[in-house]
């Protein structure tokens, strides 16, 4: 087990290296020279300001030292100064940081918390009524957009009924945006619970638990439930990811401090330093969620912690 | 003695289907009672409406009385693992992966009431060692994976056993095991029937499985009873024409070869193969390597049907793709007529492989779904000849009718098709090559007795026919005394004895060999075999020297 986690953390460091030299190619990628569509809108910047900025930027040497230039900073722990108000990045992402990531471990709660049940009914109840209208259901939530999904609730929890706050950063304000963000996911969830769910009651194993006399709940919570969520928690993963990148739309819908409504500012602004910062953070939260999703995996599944 | 379960006129039906049409039977205390039939003949149907298991909008109907009550009743509850325990062919799905062996084996104790949890674990360990599980604490803490086929089988076994049934279900106990587990397994299940007085229903397709096991016989087809009667009067004077039909289709291990000597000239001459797989390691660690063929040389002469015997993991597959260029070895030789196979790349390679074509063990997955039956056959034509698209068409109807199917077969999918049939289609496919060399691949283990019997005979019949060789890899001794001119038995990736197929049947000189044919169940209930032999034993693997003339044997 530790053999197959060591594995997963080299593997994990090696994406972060790779993010790393794209983030630098980063400004690059963008046609016309990044300091003059930086200071394009702004009046009454001389040259001397704009080669000031190159030079800090390192923009004036070749991109392999940029790179190591780059590199010997941020293993510093420095992630350079934001351009626009001059403070520190890496301070400015992590003083919003826990509100994404609040957001987005809230949704992923209320995704699970309502999903796998539903795709567990939809199993035990396979081929009825039930199931077919929960299913349509769950179609109905993966292809809602959410930007959609945010606004209509907003008008009808926050305007029409006036129970929840419409923005702001409170306990109540996290309801709306998490309700966005997880009823969709929750129905990618359902589906996936009741595919496998289904797969693993035509098991033999499950055929012997019930020959054994067992009574059908202790077989299903016992036989079918754990080996049946080894598939969700791998999807747990994934829509971690996507999350956090939903999290970039719901945060500007419901103005929630996080870092996905900065990265959209920094966009805007051309901030290239904290745009870089955004996707280095970024990039290492989806990489350490990946790997406690591994271990949790090696946790539920034998043959993988005992290999 | 008073019947411990009696069936009356059981019938299921689904979806308007009947899948088992009025079957009736008695199992007494201490009976074995065989139930035989192909695929769909309703023989597990049968099983699972007497457990109580059947998919919800089944319907069951008839009677079938144990312990005062009809199973078959609506309200009745039906006794499970107390009463009947039911044990199922793959022991390697049979448990479930997530939990220990320990909580598999005293759950069901312990939710039934019957004793403490310490008491069902100590009853489990007894339990363990009386289906001859060595260091069974150990087992408890394990999980099901890092226990062999039989192993887990002997776990099903007992996991059922500790509820004390009294009627035990064994639905293909020993189908996916190798034939010297099957023989262990067996033997267990016997003397559990001997000892405990349980009345056992067997459910097979392998008549050696039923003449060495069974009291009564039931024989199935299309879920009708076809014959009901004790074991020795239903292979002696077999009533029901299908019955006397399944006895004939099947293979006799100890059946009088009639084959003639092949020629000497020789074709493919393999020569000190070695092949090992690594298994995958960690980062910067290798894995362990597993050895599947260790310096294996033999010869195949031309006309000849060369049978690789072995069991599971013996190297018999491996040495058959390396041979077809499908797998590469580490070392050594692959002579055909003089070219080495192995230093062979590009169109050079190309070109010598339609020399060489493979028939596959399963014809569901051989087959690209998404092509037509005709494409499929005619695709080797395309790359190797050049032909119009009307001859094409016109070899392909001809390749169908020698398989014996329809030239009209052309335009449809595989899954239009039988299992049998699909087989013949991928032979087609492969003498549509027109090789030299066949080499197939346990090419009728998928397949139902009597079809298997079908798809033999077309293979003899178009080795005369088309004059080709043939490599006949198979587990099963029965099938290859009837098909092979010569074999050869492997074991961990060493040949152990080659010869002659009259000889080595005959008179085997390898003891590995001679235990391989004393397991093996032999469809005749007068002939009663003795205690087996341990197969465990070190066996020696040394060179091949020649014993007799063109009789090697390991020493």
């Amino acid at each position: 087990m530790w053999r197959f986690l060591g594995t997963r953390i080299a593997m994990g460091a090696f994406t972060i290296w790779i993010t790393t030299i794209l983030v630098t190619l980063l400004i690059h990628a963008v046609p016309g020279d990044p300091v003059q569509i930086m200071y394009a809108q702004s009046q009454g910047t001389t040259p001397e300001q704009i080669e000031e900025v190159r030079r800090s930027l390192g923009l004036d040497r070749s991109i392999p030292v940029q790179y190591l230039m780059y590199m010997e900073r941020l293993l510093q722990g420095d992630l350079g100064a934001t351009i626009r108000g001059g403070q520190p990045v890496l301070e400015v992402i992590l003083q919003r940081l826990p509100n994404t990531l609040l957001l987005a471990c809230a949704a992923m709660f209320i995704a699970i918390l309502i999903g796998v049940p539903i795709g567990f009914l939809a199993a035990y109840r396979e081929g009825t009524l039930t199931d077919i209208a929960l299913m349509i259901i769950a179609i109905a939530g993966i292809s809602m957009p959410h930007f959609w999904l945010g606004l209509m609730l907003l008008f009808f929890f926050a305007l029409e009924l006036g129970w929840l706050p419409v923005s702001g950063n409170g306990w109540l304000n996290l309801v709306l945006p998490a309700l966005t963000l997880g009823l969709s996911n929750a129905a990618i969830f359902a589906r996936l619970t009741r595919s496998s769910m289904i797969d693993v009651m035509s098991q033999d194993y499950v055929q012997t638990a019930f020959a054994k006399g067992l009574p059908k709940a202790l077989v299903l919570r016992r036989h079918v439930l754990r080996a049946g969520l080894l598939p969700v928690v791998t999807m747990m993963g994934l829509q971690f990811a996507f999350m956090m990148g939903g999290a970039i739309v719901v945060e500007n819908i419901f103005s929630w401090n996080g870092v996905g409504r900065m990265a959209v500012e920094a966009i805007f602004q051309r901030d290239y330093p904290l745009i870089q910062g955004f996707i280095l953070t970024f990039s290492v939260v989806v990489v350490f969620v990946a790997i406690v999703i591994d271990a949790l995996y090696a946790v539920l599944d034998p043959r993988i912690r005992r290999s | 003695m008073s019947a411990l379960l009696s069936v009356k006129d059981l019938s299921v039906s689904l979806g308007g289907k009947t899948l088992v049409d009025g079957i009736s039977f008695d199992l007494a205390p201490g009976e074995v009672l065989s139930i035989v039939g192909e695929s769909g003949s309703g023989k597990s149907m049968t099983a699972k409406a007497l457990m109580g298991l059947l998919p919800p909008k089944a319907n069951a109907t008839g009677t079938a009385m144990f312990d005062g009550a009809n199973l078959l009743a609506p309200d009745t509850k039906t006794p499970r693992g107390t009463g009947i325990g039911l044990i199922f062919q793959e022991p390697m799905t049979a448990l479930t992966p997530v939990l220990t062996i320990g909580m598999q084996l005293t759950e069901a104790l312990v939710s039934h009431e019957l004793c403490s949890k310490d008491e069902a674990r100590s009853r489990a360990i007894d339990m363990l060692d009386r289906v001859g599980i060595p260091v069974p604490a150990t087992r408890m803490r394990q999980y099901p994976h890092e226990l062999s086929g039989g192993m887990r089988q002997r776990v099903v076994i007992a996991m059922m056993m500790l509820l004390g049934p009294r009627v035990l279900i064994a639905d293909e106990p020993t189908t996916a095991l190798d034939v010297t587990v099957q023989a262990q397994i067996l033997d267990l299940l016997k003397e559990i029937v001997s000892e405990t007085q349980i009345g056992l229903i067997l459910i097979t397709h392998d008549m050696g499985v039923v003449a060495e096991m069974a009291d009564h016989v039931l024989v199935m087809k299309a879920g009708k009873a076809e014959e009901l009667g004790p074991v020795a009067d239903l292979f002696a004077l077999p009533v029901a024409a299908y019955t006397r039909d399944l006895l004939d289709a099947v293979p006799r291990i100890d059946a009088v070869s009639t084959r003639a000597e092949p020629e000497t000239e020789t074709l493919l001459s393999v020569r000190n193969i070695t092949k090992t797989f690594q298994t995958r390691g960690a980062l910067f660690k290798s894995g362990a390597a597993h050895r599947a063929l260790d310096d294996v040389s033999l010869e195949v002469r031309r006309g000849e049907t060369l049978a690789l015997v072995g069991e599971s993991g013996s190297g018999k597959t491996t040495l058959g793709r390396v041979i077809a260029r499908l797998t590469a070895a580490d070392a050594g030789q692959v002579l055909l007529e003089d070219t080495d196979l192995t230093c062979l790349a590009g169109r050079d390679l190309q070109a010598r492989r339609r020399a060489v074509q493979m028939v596959f063990q399963d014809p569901y997955a051989s087959l690209d779904p998404r092509q037509t039956v005709g494409r499929t056959i005619a695709e080797p034509m395309i790359i190797h000849d050049t032909l119009t698209k009307a001859e094409r068409t016109q070899r392909v109807e001809s390749l169908l009718g020698k398989v014996g199917l329809g030239a009209d077969m052309a335009r449809r999918y595989p899954h239009e098709f039988s299992g049998g049939q699909r087989q013949r289609i991928a032979i087609a496919r492969a003498m549509a090559a027109r090789p030299t060399l066949v080499i197939a691949d346990e090419p009728t283990s998928a397949l139902d007795v009597s079809i298997q019997a079908r798809v033999l005979d077309l293979l003899e019949g178009l080795k005369q026919s088309e004059d080709l060789t043939m490599l006949f890899i198979s587990h099963d001794l029965a099938v290859v005394r009837q098909i092979a001119d010569r074999v050869a038995v492997m074991r961990n990736g060493r040949i152990l004895e080659l010869g002659p197929a009259s000889a080595l049947f005959a008179a085997p000189k390898h003891p590995y060999t001679r235990a391989l044919i004393d397991v093996a169940p032999v469809p005749d209930p007068t002939r009663k075999r003795g205690k087996r032999p341990v197969l465990q034993g070190d066996y020696p693997t040394g060179p091949l020297k020649e014993v007799d003339a063109g009789h090697w044997v390991a020493g």
